[in-house]
């Protein structure tokens, strides 16, 4: 249970926060439905209106409220920060890229260095995207669909770069992921890369 | 004005504003069976994507802002007891909204120019390359910054009424220009004055802020947002003017690098955010600070505490516009960074916000809900769920699989904005109704209105989240097919056809309340 959560956490990270989302939301949701009811029935009727100084500091439970948000935030922002998900270990703990594939982009259509591009799985590949023209954007995809990463990709003198390691081998696909026209549904390319090696 | 000509002014954006909430469902409708693929010989993918780009402004302008004008055109004098400063500007922003908004959707929908709202450059301007046509850029542009017009006129007529009648009875009835009201502004919406006396070490001052009601803070600290906002996008509407016009004139386009795209995007993303991560928080605040305590006939709960989170989120919002760019990898990490943590300061002062609207409620036990404490009450449970699907996807590392997908969009956007914001907005309606027209709406009807808006609201939003993470993009046509993607879209057209029933209900509860003949007649001239 554990070793499967941890490793979709590597590869679905996506799936993982989203249910965590879920779990959060219900209890939202229910505490919101238990407020309602509960705000219905008596209270103590003594505390009739000017029961509460309106300049006076902080009341307890809101001062604890707070600490908590402050906390959370806290918390939040070190895992984020953290190497758990794989895009931070990518991004902000960047491994030594062994190759580099540099990618242009001109007139709604990616040209790549050679159809498709092989990849060794577990083997740090920068990726280099050049705009000749508009905004576009740069993801990879599986074959079911989901995304591995993306990025912008902001058009000359702009320089977009990311390195990834890929785990799984595969075919996967490349899409815009940035509108830049009306032409952009067709910025698609299937198979574009191949990655191969790697546990199967 | 008298206070029945604040009422029919009030009543006339309000109207306009449900027009244009209709229209902006129709296109939401329309777009929601083209992406499943359907409709494909009523529109191609150059009218879906106008259509797109008329949306956003039918909707958040259109809507959200002509309603807004109109509630504080009438509430912010009701509260300070005065009246609005100038009549002629309050209906020069009326036509001014009007005009820039059927502009810019004529635009698109004759010329099918589709930059879409975030109008990154240089795609606005690709004449060839996207093939657009020229005139279209320049009208658009003019449409834009007229729209941003009526948005500047309607604050400086908010600010003057909110600080001028003040200073009149301070300096003995002299007349005193705009910089008087400049710097009352800045000085009180920055609690500057109360810095100033620190600094001087004067003990127990009061900060000149507490003149003022919550609601009535709560007003000009958003205008500051509002304001800013309106000067960097209005100011991309005259940029697009000019680079129409300079195409149509020398025949052929300006060159793009004439603007850094890097630079532009942070400019951009900096003053639209000050709408969405400000502006929308801190009225939406104002408001529940207002209608709470009011309904339910109670004072709100911590009054020095909420006045600070006003103030906290509008410098909060100086600060977060690095969270739509965290895919942008020449940005400078450390902005990145810089996004992401104050982004999360979002948390806190929603948080504190909510608190003290739900402990308003808790006091007061036990509460009779009236249909406006119920839409607040949805409302909320808008902000949070989509509010936190929000700060998900502000984190570096999260964005790199949320950016761009549906999640942003339907979890994220369009919960803040259906469920969140345009509950709040419904809320303020059914709460002024009787004060506007003598009249109420009927509650059951109303009910049925918050669950089919509500339950829609969220189930939409939910849906396209869901398929977000599977990895579909927005703005995105699959015309190749949908694939696993589908059965999301089909329950998002779902959510979408209950919000639009529950409008139906609305409007039918309004024109049975006060009759179709009176909707008409608020527009003819009044005697
Ligand atoms: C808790 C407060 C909020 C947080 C943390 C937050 C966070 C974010 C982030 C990080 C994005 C960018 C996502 C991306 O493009 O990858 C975003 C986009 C967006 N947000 Fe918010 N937001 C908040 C409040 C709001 C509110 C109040 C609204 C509207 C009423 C709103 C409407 C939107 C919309 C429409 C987008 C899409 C923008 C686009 O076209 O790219 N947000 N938000
Ligand atoms: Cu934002």
């Amino acid at each position: 249970m554990l070793v499967s959560l941890i490793s979709h956490l590597a590869m679905y990270p996506q799936f993982v926060i989203e249910v965590i989302y879920f779990g959060i939301i219900s209890v939202i949701v229910a505490f919101i439905v238990a407020f309602y009811i509960l705000t219905q029935r008596g209270g103590r009727e003594v505390e009739a209106d000017g029961g509460h100084e309106g300049r006076a500091g902080m009341e307890k439970g809101e001062r604890n409220w707070m600490l908590f948000l402050f906390s959370v935030a806290l918390i939040g922002n070190i895992l984020f920060l953290s190497p758990i998900l794989p895009s931070a270990r990518n991004a902000l703990y960047e491994p030594k890229p062994a190759t580099t594939i540099t990618i242009y982009v001109k007139n709604y259509s990616f040209q790549l260095p050679e159809t498709p591009i092989i990849i060794p799985a577990n083997t740090p590949v920068e990726f280099v995207v050049i705009s000749e023209d508009l905004v576009y954007g740069f993801g990879i995809f599986r074959k079911d669909g989901s995304m591995v990463f993306q990025m912008q990709v902001v058009p000359k003198p702009y320089v977009n770069r990311i390195v990834w390691v890929f785990e799984e081998p595969g075919a996967y696909d490349i899409r815009s992921t940035e509108y830049s026209g009306p032409q952009h549904p067709w910025m698609f390319v299937p198979d574009a890369i191949i990655v191969e090696g790697g546990k199967s | 004005m008298n206070e029945d000509e604040r009422k029919i002014l009030a009543l006339r954006f309000v109207v306009v504003a449900l027009i244009f909430f209709a229209l902006a469902g129709i296109e939401g409708i329309l777009m929601r069976l083209r992406i499943l693929n359907l409709l494909t010989d009523l529109f191609d993918e150059r009218h879906f994507y106008s259509m797109m780009t008329a949306h956003p402004f039918v909707g958040i302008y259109g809507w959200a802002y002509m309603a807004v004008m109109g509630a504080f055109y009438f509430l912010v004098p009701y509260v300070l007891k005065r009246d609005i400063y100038s009549k002629r500007a309050s209906y020069a922003s009326f036509w001014l909204m009007i005009s820039g908004l059927a502009i810019i959707w004529t635009t698109t929908f004759v010329t099918h120019y589709a930059p879409l709202y975030t109008l990154y450059w240089p795609i606005p301007v690709a004449v060839e390359l996207a093939g657009w046509n020229p005139a279209a850029i320049f009208s658009f542009g003019v449409g834009v910054a007229l729209v941003l017009a009526a948005v500047l006129v309607f604050f400086f007529n908010m600010f003057a009424t909110i600080f001028l009648p003040a200073r009149v009875e301070m300096n003995g009835g002299e007349k005193v220009g705009a910089g008087y009201v400049f710097k009352e502004l800045m000085l009180t919406a920055f609690n500057l004055d109360k810095l100033w006396a620190k600094v001087r070490g004067i003990p127990h001052y009061t900060a000149r802020v507490f003149n003022y009601p919550v609601f009535v803070v709560s007003v000009f600290r958003g205008c500051v947002d509002t304001t800013l906002n309106a000067l960097v996008i209005g100011g991309v509407g005259v940029l697009l003017a000019l680079f129409g016009a300079a195409h149509l004139f020398s025949g052929s386009s300006l060159s793009y690098s004439l603007i850094d795209p890097l630079v532009y995007k942070n400019v951009f993303w900096w003053g639209l955010d000050l709408i969405a991560d400000g502006n929308v928080l801190i009225f939406t605040a104002g408001t529940w600070y207002l209608l709470v305590p009011l309904l339910l006939n109670r004072q709100l709960y911590g009054e020095s505490v909420v006045r600070t989170v006003i103030l906290a989120d509008l410098v909060v919002s100086l600060f977060v516009w690095n969270h739509h760019m965290l895919a942008d990898t020449p940005q400078p990490l450390v902005l990145q960074i810089q996004g992401q943590i104050f982004t999360w300061g979002e948390l806190i002062t929603m948080g504190l916000t909510m608190f003290a609207v739900l402990a308003t409620i808790w006091r007061a036990r036990p509460v009779k809900y009236s249909a406006p404490l119920k839409f607040v009450l949805v409302s909320i449970t808008g902000y949070a769920i989509g509010g936190l699907a929000g700060i998900i996807q502000a984190n570096y590392a999260s964005n790199r699989f949320f950016h761009n997908t549906q999640w942003v969009i339907g979890i994220h956007g369009h919960i803040q904005l259906l469920v969140g914001l345009s509950l709040t907005i419904f809320a303020a309606i059914y709460a002024l109704f009787p004060l506007l027209t003598g009249k109420a709406l009927n509650e059951k009807l109303a009910d049925a209105h918050l669950l089919l808006m509500g339950v829609g609201g969220v189930v939409m939003g939910l849906a396209m989240g869901l398929a977000g993470t599977q990895g579909m993009l927005r703005r995105t046509l699959y015309p190749m097919g949908l694939g696993i993607y589908e059965p999301y879209m089909g329950v998002a057209l779902i959510g979408a056809l209950m919000m639009a029933a529950g409008f139906a209900v609305f409007i039918i509860n309004v024109v049975r309340t006060v009759g179709l003949g009176s909707l008409v007649k608020l527009f003819l001239p009044q005697k």
